[in-house]
């Protein structure tokens, strides 16, 4: 699949890039906005009514129980940890690398709201970061999965519950429906919140 | 999707689908749905890029906050597939 996946994801780019030069902001809209949130929302209900369908999968699901729900913040730890070192590395505020790395995939979010508490540059890093986050999950799910079950659904994020939750799903077993997804709720929720506490720090 | 009501439009989504996939447990044969799903996902990447590609702030921006980005972006992946890592085992997920 992976075969399919990053091509798909090539020609998209430019597609969007020469659409961005030569076309019609419409065309944006209908591929960018319109394909998206019906291709997201379709998956989900489908995705949903397979892993309902397999028996195996619930089982599991419900052997793990309520434990899936400390997974986030495992998540969350790792993300701010990951974002304190890497202020440390490069020299720079790691209160503002961290409150980026706080995103947790959520690009749209961590963008504007990074820029506004730290400033325009961290605005441009908090929209890279995350949105490379996101990539990186769909690009290498099927590499990390090798490593860990659950790697592809800690890399994901906040993006778990969404964009990247389909090729989670393909990698890591139905079983892991629910745990990607509420894994993606919980930090979706907290993104706001890491994001401006962290800010609030630094400040 | 952009906004926190979406997120509410996805659970509703997702629900739905568990509900309907319940109800149709006991009927065999009936779904042959993985192309299909193999499709939209396709679809879903195809418009993430092209949202990407006609992000021309973005692109412009990137030559110069690269190596920022790849610095955050590796330690980022690395602790959390760690601590997740820590946490299904202490827990035993």
């Amino acid at each position: 699949m992976i075969k399919c996946v990053l091509p798909t994801l090539a020609i998209g780019v430019l597609a969007g890039y020469l659409n961005n030069m030569f076309g019609a902001p419409i065309i944006n809209r209908i591929f960018s906005e319109c394909l998206f949130n019906f291709s997201l929302i379709s998956l989900l209900f489908l995705m949903g009514m397979l892993f309902a369908l397999d028996e195996k999968a619930t089982t599991k699901m419900k052997a793990a129980g309520l434990k899936v729900l400390v997974f986030p913040f495992a998540v969350a730890s790792g993300s701010l940890i990951g974002g304190f070192v890497g202020g440390l590395i490069l020299g720079t505020d790691v209160f503002a690398s961290m409150a980026v790395c706080a995103g947790y995939g959520w690009y749209t979010l961590t963008g504007p709201l990074a820029g506004q508490l730290f400033g325009l540059k961290w605005g441009a890093l908090g929209f890279a970061v995350n949105l490379l986050r996101e990539l990186v999950t769909i690009a290498t799910a099927w590499l990390a999965v090798k490593l860990d079950k659950y790697a592809p659904i800690a890399m994901g994020g906040a993006t778990a519950m969404d964009t990247t939750l389909p090729i989670i799903v393909r990698y890591s077993g139905q079983e892991t429906l629910i745990t990607a997804f509420s894994s993606g709720f919980i930090l979706t929720m907290a993104a706001p919140f890491t994001i401006t506490a962290v800010a609030a720090l630094a400040h | 999707m952009a906004g926190l009501s979406d997120v509410a439009v996805l659970v509703l989504s997702l629900a739905l689908g568990l509900a309907l996939g319940y109800s149709l447990r006991r009927k065999r044969g009936i779904l042959k749905v993985e192309k299909l799903v193999l499709a939209i996902i396709l679809a879903l990447i195809f418009s993430l890029g092209f949202s990407i590609g006609s992000n021309s702030e973005l692109l412009a921006v990137m030559p110069s906050i690269w190596l920022n980005a790849l610095v955050l972006l590796v330690m980022v992946l690395l602790f959390s597939v760690l601590f997740a890592k820590a946490i299904v085992k202490l827990v035993k997920i």
